[in-house]
This record gives structure tokens, C-alpha cells and sequence, in this order.
């Protein structure tokens, strides 16, 4: 073999060559040394980070049930439409397909993708509870619409007869403000919570807790497979709600209330427990089950008898006579009067220049507390009212917890107002109003409002002698999948500042009430009735109706308040409704004993 | 002399077997590499791409065992011939072409599909190399360069047209190396080059006076007359200035439609995408890689096109650090021994084509690699022997076969 030679033109030497590829390898190796040696970990990091991740496992959401086990609120099974914003970039035009479907406009459905928190392979939710005939639109098109699809998402169903909307509340998209104060965390972007009602009171119990998949995906956001390392953590369903509320109570309660304007509470005093809770006018929850249309939504909101509005809590509304039952307790326990101290009325009550009336044009004659109480007379509360002074009556009427919420398991509770003599400063200026604005509170007017529920829990008070429990509509939750049940802890509460003897009495007066006085019409057969009508008279149209009771006389089982607006006596069209209810009440329990939950609760 | 003498005397010889197995051992690589980027774990049926691959190897085959059994004198007679239906090859590219990843490459032939620009680098240097060796002794003649630089420009432009920017670059190598070895003068061949490199470098102010700085070093070093080192300093200097200020005054969308025409946009997730997700492959990789079929990034396909052009993320992920260097020594190893074999044989033609030969897979070589590792500009280039493509894989066991030949037949001439 010949030594190598070369020889055309000028040599170049073989160094330049042999000395680039030298250099070329040296500084791959060197790169590749940087790259896999030196930041081998940093890369390592980026690349679980870019194939790995989290799908939140939404929970199911808790079932709401009566007492009787009856379910109120279930889920449905529904769809979400849903696509990656990823298409969406690159196929502008799905935009406007998609707003075909779900009634909004593309431009809507752009602003909703752009909010969207997530990446370009999270997939954005564009419609909630969608129509089954666009879901098989949707799958039709399948080919035409890349990266839109469906997921399911559970929505309300309401089983019952009853509406119990406002009691019940519904759900809606958590908003950015509810993320950041009132959620815990766990909650995402686009959640589904509680917005009113005991969805919104219960929601931490009734969501659950979302669980955690983790899967490796492709760079197009697909799911390749599930990982076994994490380990799949399966998210826990909400807790189920077992309510104290009766379903039959509660929907014969709507069926006499469905013509009127008002609110009927019924309560078991021997646990606080809510049996039944109507505010009228309402709306059929269905409406909020999925996503409500705007237009519907603006109806109900535009609606001059304000259906959004639960009356039983938010509402406060003057008390008219059923208030007498407070002043008569007030001056019974100060001693102000002992139960004989009697007036004449003669219809009509002089206060300085002015005439205060009584409801019986012709007057009820001699009256003593007893009778008082129950013809509901006027002038005999006219003057008990001077006799016991703002400051007594004001303390009384607080200590009877009006004026402050009772602390149901609602959100949104009104506290009312109780009228004090520093408030009457304020308003009139000190020492510039007379003791004839006393005159109106006497009888449950004026500057006084209070809640039904208020007034129930009075009833409460007045039926166990100055014991009550606090009103609460959950009776225990239980998780379907632990098993675990916890029972609702309830306070008790004594009020000791008034003796058994002004309770004694004033029980005596509502007895008579139902027995022969104005609240006849709220009488049971076999079964004592007492209770309180009350005719408030309002500024805005017709009196309102008012019923206040509890029974039976001697052991009292339930308490009941019914208020119509704007109904007229309470005698005549309160109390019967009243009646109705508790007849219902005590044909059950008579066939049934005492319910299912409170033998439970005993054992 | 009989045949006979000439076998008897020339045996295929050690260092050439190893550089055939090194070829063979890189081909292997890329199939397995192809392999796992396009069937992967799961698969059940083996991927197409993997199969056309495969095919493509075994003609390569029976086209290497062709290209070494012809005698030198051959291809030195049939240069031009090759170049001239390579180039029609290129302007068909342009009205018949057949589309792929946004740019028109293919021609199809009884149902071949084949890429001329592949080819078209070995019609270059068997043209260029022919040239030269028909002008022995006037090569640093005007005409000649100018010859010779046309040679070069023609092809380059058509592919550049179609676009194809990586591989029209590898002709600004191919030339000026080719005529470097032929004995054209460095400093020619420089201020040649140096107006492109002032376009380029313009874009930063270090760097524009860095490419002035070495001019003038140069210039004054070589004792070139005064008045041509201000003319010509003077004239990049003008290129230079007018090069961003003419790139400014462009609308953004022009811009775009450059970037894009040069292929430098053509992916909608953008370059920076490609590479970010290439460093991290190779980077995951480690030092003993992630095991054949085991890498996520390549597995879960977060690389676009990761069989073609970035090939070596699979190795590098799934090989690792060990791995890549192998495939490193290997290409070094056949780089290394072209190189020998350019030096070696006597003949100029077939030393052009072998030097030519050695530039365009040293330049493949480390500007995809560059590029795999984020250290060079993305130009779309593939990577020799291993990156899926049939026309780039003949061509360039052709190539293998053409040094295998000269080195074996250099005492014939």
C-alpha cells in the first residue's frame, strides 16, 4: 500500500478538517454532558410536569331526604358541553356552531374560554344540564367539532310534591368572590355550590371531597393511561341531609297556602326540629335544577311579589296582637299587674288628643288579662303598655330573643327590630316622641317587625314555660359511602328572668284564645289548641293575618305560626289554616306514635 | 492491468469494514429509534413509517452494492448528466410536486415518492467535482468560481423555493469547501461568504462588530491593498446597516411571511415549542436514559415530527447520555475516516466528491444535532442515516458506497 499523498492544486492541510470534526463532537458531547448530566434532574422535573396530570374526581353531591326518609332532593343525570381551548384557537369557526347549541352568542363563549384558568388541553365548560337532543347533534358531528365533547354532571331532581324552594335553595356556578372568602379550600374555578337555602347553609357537608386521578397525557392533552403511582385518591360524595321536615306537613302547608301571599312554620317543640316551612308566593326549584335561562331569571327577580324571597326568615313584618302575649308576659313579670287588674273598654282609647281604637267598635266591657288575651282587646293592652313603660317592654321583648336572629340553619336570617327608648331618641329626637308611640307597640305596631320564624320560636317559649330549643331543619347527615352519621347538636336554652307563673297565665289566656276567644277556628278535635291571632295593620294594603299557637295545651308536642299578607283578621283566615295543619298533625302521630326519628333519637 | 491483479491486490481492508458497520450500526439505531417514536410501547401493529423505513434500507441495499461496483470513471463521465435531470428533478418539484409539512418536496414516480433535494446535494458535488477536474490548473480563475458558485446556487435556490431552508444551506458548505480543496484561496472564499454572515450578525450590535473586527484582522493581515479593505469593509458595513433597518421598516405580517417562506414559522406552536420539549427529552434522559420504548416524552409523542428531524430526543431520552455518545464516536468515526479516504486517493475528481461527501454529513451531523440540542437555529434538517426519510437514507448510504469504492479502487487511477 502506497504511503497517502496527496496532490492537487495548492495542499490544504488535512488538520482543518479533521480539527472541525473534532470540535463538532466535542461540543455535542460537552452539550449533551450539560443537558443529561449536569441538569439531568431540572429536565427530569419538566418532564413528569409535562406529561403528568391531575383530573379532579368531582364528588356527588349529598341527597337532601325528610324525616321519613322520603327523598326531596336527588340528582339527575345531565351533560356538560365542553371543549379544549386548544381547537377552539385553531378553529375559530367552532365558536359560532357551538353557539347554536347552547343559546349564547360566540362571542359569549369566547369571553368563558378566555376566562378559563386552565391551559390549552383544559377543557373549558361552555354549558351546564345541556338538552339531549344537542348532545346527539353534538355526537353527530363528532368528525366536524375536534376537541368538543360531553362530560356528565349531575343536577338537581326534586322527587316530591313539595316545592319547599326557598327552604331548599339551589346551585350555581361558584363566582370569584365565593372562591376567594366564603369557599374552604379545594373548591376550583367553575365548581358547583350552594347559592341560597340549605344547598348554600349545608354546602360543605353536601359536596363531599373531590378526589384525585392522576394520568399521563400526550401532548395533545389526551389521556394515554391512568397512573398507578400517585395512587388514585376516589373523592368522597357529600353527606346526605335527613331533614325534621315532614313532607305531608309540608305539602298540605303549600296547598293552603298556594292562593296567598305569606308563611306558615310548624316546629316539634320537643327537639326544635322544623316540621314544616312555607314561604308564598314561591317557585318550582325544577327552574334552578339546571342552569335557569336569563330571561326566567330576571322574570322571578322583576316579580312585584318577590318569589326569590324566603318570608319565613328574611321578611319582617309588624306582629300586630300576637305581640299583646309579650307585653302580658312583661308585666306579669315585673309584677306590674297581677292577672285580675281589669279595665272597662269602652272601644276607644283616649290619649291625650288622640283616639286609639280598639277592634270591637262596641268595646269589650270589663276585661281582665285572661279575657284580654282572648278577645285581643286593644284597650286593655293600651294601657297594660303605659302601665309596663318602653323599657321593660323593650327588655322583655328582647329577652324573649326578638329583635336578634334565631340562628336557623338558613343563610340570610332577618334579626327584626325591637324598638328601645335609645332607638326612639335616635329616630325622634330625645325626649321628642310621647308615650304614644308605646300606645302602637302595645299592640304589636309601629317601629316593632319581627319574623314568623320569631314568632314561632315565641310560641316555643310560651309552650315549654320558658325553655326552647334552637329551630333547625337538619335532624342528622349521613355520608353513603362512610356510613358515618352525626347527629345535629342542638341548644336548649332556658329563660329564667320570667317565672313559670306569667308563662302559666298567659298560656291560660291562649288557651281561651282557641277555646272560645278569636282563634276558634284553629281548634282540633280531641287535641287542646292554644294559641294567638293577630290582625297587623300595614301602611301598604289589607292587614295582614297572623296565627301563633302550639298544642297539645297540657304537653305540647308542636308549635305553629301562619301569617297571610295582606289577608285580613287573623282570626278568620290565619288560625283555620293553623287548624287544618295541626289536625293533620295529630291524625298521624295518633296513627303512628311518635315519629320514627325522635324514638331513634330517645333510644 | 487484468482484473484479477487488481483483486488480489486490494482487499476491502479493516479500517473501511469498520466504517461500514459503523454505518450499519447508525442505521440500526435509526430504525429502532423510528420504531419507538412511531409504534411505541403499546403497539400492536408496527407502524407504518417503521415499515417504509425498512423498505427504503433494503433498497438503500441493493443501491449501495450498485454504486460501489461501478467503476470511478463512471460517475466522473455521467456528472453532468446526473446534475442536469436532478435539477429537472427540481423545477418538476415546483409545478408537480407532492405537498408534505407545508412544503412542496416530493415527486412521485410509479409510485415512489422521492425527494430530489436529497439527491441533489450528490449531483452538486459530482458536478462541482467534475468541473474542477476538467480545470486543473486555472481554478482560481474569476470564470471558474463563478462557474462553480453557479453550480452550487442553482439547486440551492430551487430548494430554497420549495422552501426547504436546511438543506439549501448545506449548499453554502458544500461549495466552499469543495473549492478550498481544490486549491481556491481561503481568503477569497472569506470575503465571499463574509456579506452573508454581516446580514445575519447585523441583528446585534456585539455581533456585527465582532464579524467587522475579524474582517479587518484579516484584511490587514493577508497585506490586501488599502483601498480594497475600505471598499470592501465599506460595503458590509452598508449591509450591516441597511440590513435590520430594511427588516424594521416591514410590517409585522411580511415579516411573518419571510420567517414563514424560510420555514423558520411553519410550526403554529412556534419553534421555541419544539425545542423547549426536545431539551427536555434529552435532558430526561440522564445519564443512562430512560430504556428502549420507556421514554415518556417520546412515548406520550410531545415532540411534532420527532421521527424526521429530531430523531435523536428518542435517543437521547432513551438511551441517555451513554447512548448519545455512541452515536457520536460513530459519526465521528465514519467523518473521520471519509476524511482519510478524501486525503487518500489521488484522483481528483473522486477526492472532490469525497471531501464534498465528508462536508455535507459533517454538516448534517452537527447542525441537527446543534439544533436537536438547542444550540443552533431550527432549520429542518435531517439527521444521516437516522432520521426517517428514504431519499436522505439512500443518498447517503450512496455516499458511503461511493468512498467505500474510491477507497477501494484508489490504485486503478
Amino acid at each position: 500500500m502506497k504511503k497517502i499523498e496527496f496532490h492537487i492544486g495548492k495542499i490544504p492541510s488535512n488538520y482543518v478538517y479533521g480539527f472541525m470534526i473534532g470540535i463538532a463532537t466535542l461540543i455535542l458531547i460537552f452539550r449533551l454532558f450539560y443537558l443529561q448530566v449536569l441538569h439531568q434532574s431540572e429536565y427530569r422535573l419538566q418532564s413528569d410536569q409535562n406529561r403528568i396530570r391531575e383530573i379532579t374526581l368531582k364528588p356527588l353531591r349529598g341527597l337532601i331526604f325528610d324525616r321519613n326518609g322520603k327523598t326531596i332532593v336527588d340528582n339527575n343525570l345531565a351533560f356538560s358541553l365542553y371543549a379544549f381551548p386548544y381547537y377552539l384557537q385553531r378553529n375559530p369557526q367552532l365558536y359560532e356552531r357551538l353557539s347554536q347549541f347552547v343559546n349564547e352568542t360566540p362571542q359569549t363563549l369566547q369571553k368563558t374560554v378566555k376566562k378559563s384558568p386552565g391551559g390549552y388541553f383544559q377543557p373549558v365548560r361552555l354549558a351546564r344540564a345541556v338538552d339531549f337532543t344537542i348532545v346527539s347533534h353534538v355526537e353527530e358531528e363528532r368528525l366536524e367539532l375536534p376537541g368538543v365533547g360531553f362530560w356528565i354532571e349531575p343536577i338537581r331532581a326534586y322527587l316530591s310534591s313539595a316545592s319547599a324552594a326557598h327552604m331548599l335553595g339551589y346551585l350555581g356556578e361558584a363566582s370569584p368572590q365565593e372562591l376567594e372568602k366564603e369557599l374552604p379550600d379545594g373548591y376550583q374555578a367553575g365548581d358547583i355550590v350552594g347559592k341560597k337555602g340549605l344547598e348554600k347553609y349545608y354546602e360543605k357537608a353536601l359536596h363531599g371531597t373531590a378526589g384525585v386521578r392522576y394520568v399521563e397525557v400526550d401532548v395533545m392533552g389526551r389521556e394515554v393511561r391512568t397512573l398507578e403511582n400517585p395512587p388514585e385518591k376516589p373523592p368522597v360524595p357529600g353527606d346526605d341531609l335527613y331533614l325534621d321536615l315532614d313532607l305531608d306537613l309540608q305539602v298540605l302547608a303549600e296547598q293552603l297556602m298556594s292562593d296567598c301571599r305569606g308563611s306558615v312554620i310548624m316546629m316539634d317543640l320537643r327537639d326544635g326540629g322544623i316540621l314544616a316551612m312555607v314561604s308564598k308566593p314561591d317557585y318550582p326549584p325544577q327552574l334552578f335544577s339546571g342552569v335557569i335561562p336569563a330571561k326566567v331569571w330576571s322574570e322571578l327577580q322583576n316579580d312585584p311579589n318577590d318569589p326569590l324571597y324566603d318570608r319565613t326568615i328574611q321578611s319582617v313584618f309588624p306582629p300586630g296582637s300576637t305581640f299583646k302575649l309579650v307585653l302580658a308576659l312583661a308585666a306579669l313579670s315585673t309584677h306590674t299587674i297581677d292577672p285580675n287588674w281589669s279595665i272597662s273598654c269602652p272601644g276607644y282609647y283616649r290619649y291625650g288628643s288622640r283616639v286609639f281604637k280598639c277592634w270591637k267598635a262596641k268595646g269589650h266591657g270589663r276585661v281582665n288579662l285572661y279575657q284580654a288575651i282572648q278577645q285581643s282587646c286593644n284597650v286593655y293592652f293600651y294601657q297594660l303598655g303605659l302601665k309596663v313603660g318602653i323599657d321593660n317592654w323593650s327588655k322583655y321583648a328582647k329577652l324573649l330573643n326578638f329583635g336578634q336572629k334565631t340562628g336557623i340553619d338558613l343563610p340570610q336570617e332577618n334579626s327584626g327590630t325591637v324598638p328601645d327608648r335609645k332607638m326612639l331618641d335616635r329616630l325622634y329626637g330625645k325626649e321628642k316622641w310621647t308615650q304614644a308611640l308605646m300606645l302602637n307597640l302595645a299592640v304589636g305596631q309601629g317601629e316593632l317587625v319581627v319574623t314568623p320564624l320569631q314568632m314561632l320560636q315565641l310560641a316555643e317559649i310560651i309552650a315549654q314555660k320558658g325553655r326552647f330549643y334552637q329551630p333547625h331543619l337538619l335532624d342528622h347527615t349521613h355520608n353513603p359511602l362512610t356510613g358515618e352519621t352525626t347527629y345535629v347538636k342542638v341548644d336548649s336554652s332556658f329563660i329564667d328572668a320570667i317565672p313559670e307563673f306569667a308563662f302559666d297565665r298567659v298560656r291560660e289566656g291562649m288557651r281561651m284564645v282557641v277555646q272560645s276567644g278569636t282563634g276558634r277556628a284553629a281548634t282540633v278535635p280531641n287535641v287542646e289548641v292554644a294559641g294567638k291571632t293577630g290582625t297587623a295593620q300595614n301602611p301598604h294594603g289589607k292587614d295582614h293575618a297572623w296565627f301563633v299557637g302550639f298544642a297539645p295545651f297540657d304537653k305540647p308536642q308542636v308549635a305553629i305560626v301562619v301569617l297571610v299578607e295582606n289577608g285580613g283578621g287573623g282570626g278568620g283566615v290565619a288560625a283555620p289554616k293553623a287548624g287544618t295543619l295541626l289536625k293533620l298533625y295529630f291524625s298521624k302521630n295518633a296513627a303512628n306514635g311518635t315519629s320514627n326519628l325522635l324514638a331513634q333519637k330517645l333510644n | 492491468m487484468r482484473i484479477s491483479d487488481i483483486h488480489s491486490r486490494h482487499s476491502i481492508g479493516l479500517p473501511n469494514f469498520l466504517m461500514v458497520t459503523a454505518v450499519l450500526l447508525l442505521i440500526c439505531i435509526g430504525l429502532a429509534a423510528i420504531y419507538s417514536a412511531t409504534t411505541g410501547q403499546q403497539g400492536v401493529v408496527v407502524s407504518k413509517t417503521f415499515q417504509h423505513q425498512l423498505y427504503w434500507f433494503l433498497l438503500g441495499i441493493v443501491l449501495f452494492l450498485l454504486s460501489f461496483s461501478f467503476p470511478m470513471q463512471f460517475y466522473q463521465a455521467f456528472a453532468y448528466l446526473f446534475y442536469a435531470s436532478i435539477l429537472l428533478c427540481l423545477i418538476a418539484v415546483l409545478f408537480i410536486g407532492k405537498a408534505g409539512g407545508g412544503a412542496v418536496r416530493w415527486l412521485s414516480i410509479f409510485g415512489f415518492r422521492f425527494q430530489p433535494s436529497e439527491w441533489t446535494k450528490l449531483a452538486v458535488i459530482f458536478a462541482i467535482a467534475r468541473y474542477i477536474a476538467d480545470n486543473p490548473d486555472k481554478i482560481q480563475r474569476k470564470r471558474h468560481l463563478l462557474v462553480i458558485a453557479g453550480l452550487g446556487a442553482l439547486p440551492m435556490l430551487l430548494i430554497f423555493k420549495q422552501p426547504d431552508l436546511g438543506t439549501s444551506l448545506v449548499f453554502l458548505a458544500i461549495v466552499p469547501s469543495m473549492m478550498y480543496w481544490a486549491g481556491v484561496s481561503p481568503l477569497i472564499l472569506f470575503l465571499a461568504v463574509i456579506p452573508a454572515l454581516t446580514m445575519i450578525a447585523s441583528f446585534q450590535l456585539w455581533s456585527f462588530f465582532l464579524v467587522m473586527g475579524i474582517l479587518i484582522v484579516i484584511l490587514i493581515y493577508k497585506k490586501i491593498k488599502p483601498l480594497f479593505i475600505y471598499l470592501h469593509v465599506g460595503f458590509n458595513i452598508i449591509v450591516g446597516i441597511f440590513t435590520p433597518y430594511f427588516w424594521n421598516s416591514l410590517h409585522e405580517y411580511q415579516q411573518n411571511r419571510i420567517l414563514s417562506f424560510l420555514g423558520l414559522v411553519h410550526d403554529p406552536k412556534g419553534i421555541s415549542y419544539q425545542v423547549i420539549q426536545s431539551k427536555v427529552a434529552i435532558g430526561s434522559g440522564g445519564f443512562g436514559g430512560k430504556g428502549f420504548l420507556a421514554g415518556t416524552q417520546t412515548q406520550l409523542r410531545f415532540l411534532p415530527e420527532q421521527h424526521t428531524d429530531f430523531i435523536f430526543t428518542v435517543i437521547g431520552e432513551e438511551l441517555g447520555f451513554v447512548g448519545s455518545v455512541i452515536v457520536l464516536l460513530l459519526f465521528t468515526w465514519l467523518l473521520i475516516r471519509s476524511l482519510q479516504i478524501a486525503l487518500s486517493v489521488r484522483n481528483r475528481f473522486a477526492s472532490l466528491v469525497a471531501i464534498g461527501i465528508t462536508t455535507m454529513f459533517l454538516y448534517h451531523y452537527f447542525v441537527n444535532l446543534g439544533m436537536v440540542m438547542g444550540i443552533m437555529p431550527v432549520t429542518g434538517l435531517p439527521l444521516p442515516f437516522i432520521s426517517y426519510g428514504g431519499s436522505f437514507l439512500n443518498a447517503s448510504m450512496v455516499s458511503v458506497a461511493l468512498l467505500l469504492n474510491f477507497s477501494y479502487r484508489r490504485q486503478e487511477f
